[in-house]
């Protein structure tokens, strides 16, 4: 038995051992090394002197009060959501009411006057570079799970030709990003006679210049021409006029490539979604005198629910890895305003060749996620437990 | 109750139809402008340009088949279409030895320090991938792995989602069917040979496959560890062309026609395995 057992371990190790080395060189240890690098001003050669924080007060400034502020706000506003859901007994819930209003007030107060501050005296690229994410979660997530949706529901009728159909949907998420880009690359064109520009022809439309075109959407249909830094404005003002002014134009037709690639990945899953609703739900609906739509928003929204659940997480995380069709669509007329974090980590390394910086940025990068992360399983367990 | 009236049922369906068939059009639009694009001359990308596939002026007077010629012989398309292919095929070979062996051990093998050993394994799946690059660029080129094969497949052979994947479906199959041909004293390399590979056919196509088409599409790690065209493949090459070359668009997607052909081909013979394969990468969150 002693023998067997030793077998065993050894077997075990022998088995394991290629893969646990791999991910030990290369999953493990770097998130560590990122943290040593971060600390160093770090050439492609090497280490090019020790820095300590300096690679995070270039990234945050020199004033710790605005980041502590800010952090303080974000604090402030998770505590607001968790005082307004306290239902501890009738009291227990209006001074949670009342608490979580307050705290929600004083945390918005701080934020809008806190990061205007921390931006203007960090690194505007970083800075923007988390605003681009932001807008390209918000641009391309909602729209992708309500399309995604209603073509899952379309999809699983008794329609000619249903199973070529969710073959041809699936294509664009196949094929390489690289190649789709550059498809959308060449449609997107600026030139007038482009496949874009002919299309707004169609509806009578001025031609735009898409993805060289670094005006916020917003600020266009607003009707002002000029882009670059607005007339002398306070530090607060100036900082929330920008995201007045929406993602770019360059940034709003990569969203558009977005859709096109995702909507048919987004309803495959959905389908998959889909076929774990029991039939008789629906016959019970209609036997009740419900609608199509009736059981559309009450029977297939709320039990797909997990799926929509799984499918944001995986939209939002993707934003925040987004690299290849980025690379391929930016164009360096509107490249700060399409940059989202992954790409500006990128270039620092690549063109500046800053690895240490780069490092730090990483570390911010992996603290938000590993925040979104935290706060996703506290509402998952909510979700699953029913509350 | 009432039966339903059968016309406005019918028109339903033909309204339905008519839309998935206007989605599936937008879908397959631009792939009708890369293959057209590709097939004109330099002059009839400039000047014939339609979004309506209906207009004559969508497609080229005369194919220009050379185009092709061209892309793989003087845009090296061909040299990255190599190096693609063999980075992609070590990867997939890589990944689904070094996947199966693990999963196979986690799953049915008792060790000591197995299960902190797993806990560890899936505690990677919370890091962003873009925290690896810098630090990875640097143990890559220490290693002296700068420009090869090694280098540019092993960092990513060991994913603990395949892992995770494979032992989820290993923990499906009962003991006894191992045990049973470990009677005659047969190691664990001979009953994880001959009973769980022929078994797990399914879980391993999902593996090979996403591992495949995640190496094939790849476009980052590639980019930073390659240089010249030695080792360079088909989403680098390309990109390159876009960002360096002149305005040869008819290059340009018929080298994109080259990077999309074998995916696609892949996709039709075995599309019943990859909606499957991708259906089961959603789990991945």
């Amino acid at each position: 038995m002693r023998k067997q057992r030793l077998r065993d371990n050894i077997a075990g190790y022998l088995f394991t051992g290629p893969a646990l080395i791999l991910i030990g060189i290369f999953s493990i240890f770097p998130v560590f090394f990122t943290v040593y690098v971060s600390l160093f001003k770090w050439r492609p050669n090497g280490p090019a002197g020790f820095l300590g924080l300096g690679n995070y007060v270039e990234m945050f400034g020199g004033n710790p009060l605005w980041l502590l502020l800010t952090l303080a706000s974000i604090g402030g506003f998770v505590l607001a959501a968790f005082l307004l859901r306290s239902r501890r007994g009738a009291a227990g819930k209006a001074l949670g009411l009342a608490g979580g209003i307050g705290v929600l007030a004083a945390s918005l107060v701080a934020f809008v006057v806190a990061l205007p501050y921390l931006v203007a005296q960090g690194d505007k690229e970083v800075f923007d570079s988390i605003r681009v994410t932001i807008w390209y979660s918000i641009g391309t997530v909602p729209i992708q799970l309500a399309a995604g949706m209603v073509l899952a529901v379309l999809l699983n009728q008794k329609v000619a030709g249903r199973q070529a159909f969710r073959v041809v949907y699936l294509i664009p998420y196949i094929a390489p990003a690289v190649a789709t880009a550059a498809i959308f690359e060449l449609l997107l064109s600026l030139r007038t006679d482009s496949f874009a520009n002919q299309l707004l022809g169609l509806f009578g439309a001025q031609p735009l210049q898409w993805l060289q075109e670094p005006r916020g959407i917003f600020q266009m249909l607003s009707g002002a021409a000029a882009y670059g830094p607005a007339p002398a404005m306070g530090v607060i003002p100036a900082y929330w006029s920008e995201w007045a002014q929406g993602p770019s134009l360059a940034m709003g037709s990569i969203i558009i490539y977005s859709w096109w690639v995702f909507i048919g990945y987004y309803s495959l899953l959905y389908l998959n979604g889909l076929s774990n609703i029991p039939r008789q739900l629906y016959e019970a609906a209609e036997v009740d005198g419900a609608g199509k739509l009736r059981s559309f928003f009450s029977i297939t929204v709320p039990l797909l629910s997990p799926t929509t659940y799984l499918l944001t997480i995986l939209g939002v995380m993707g934003t925040f890895k987004a690299f290849t069709h980025i690379f391929v669509l930016r164009h360096a007329a509107a490249a700060g305003t399409v940059d989202p974090v992954s790409v500006s980590i990128f270039f620092t390394y690549f063109r500046k060749s800053r690895l240490g910086y780069a490092s730090a940025v990483s570390m911010l990068l992996f603290a938000i996620v590993l925040g979104l992360t935290v706060l996703q399983r506290r509402t998952e367990k909510r979700l699953e437990y029913g509350d | 109750m009432a039966t339903r009236p059968r016309s406005p049922f019918r028109w339903g369906r033909l309204v339905l139809f008519a839309v998935l068939l206007a989605g599936a059009g937008i879908t397959i639009l631009p792939f009708l402008f890369m293959i057209s694009t590709s097939l004109k001359t330099l002059a009839e990308t400039l000047t014939r340009i339609s979004p309506s596939p209906f207009s004559p002026d969508f497609w080229p007077r005369t194919p220009q088949w050379s185009n092709y010629r061209d892309a793989w012989k003087v845009a090296s398309f061909g040299i990255f279409f190599k190096n693609s292919v063999i980075i992609a095929v070590t990867t997939m070979v890589e990944t689904v030895v070094i996947s199966a062996l693990s999963a196979y051990a986690f799953s049915k093998i008792r060790f000591a320090g197995r299960e902190i050993l797993f806990t560890i394994l899936l505690s990677t799946l919370i890091i962003p991938e873009t925290v690896y690059l810098i630090p990875n660029v640097i143990i890559v080129s220490s290693f002296g792995w700068m420009n090869t094969l090694a280098g540019l497949t092993l960092p990513f052979v060991a994913s603990a989602f395949f892992i995770f994947l494979l032992r989820q479906f290993f923990n499906q199959v009962p003991n006894e069917l191992l045990e049973v041909s470990r009677i005659d004293g047969a190691g664990h390399l001979r009953s994880f040979r001959s009973v769980m590979l022929p078994l797990s056919k399914a879980p391993l196509f999902t593996v090979a496959f996403l591992s495949f088409i995640g190496s094939w599409n790849a476009l980052q790690w590639p980019l930073v560890v390659t240089q010249g065209s030695k080792w360079r493949p088909l989403t680098v090459g390309l990109t390159m062309f876009i960002t360096e070359a002149g305005p040869e668009m008819q290059l340009r997607m018929a080298g994109a026609v080259i990077a999309i052909a074998p995916v696609i081909l892949l996709y039709f013979v075995a599309q019943k395995q990859f909606t499957e394969a991708i259906t089961r990468s959603g789990i991945k969150a």
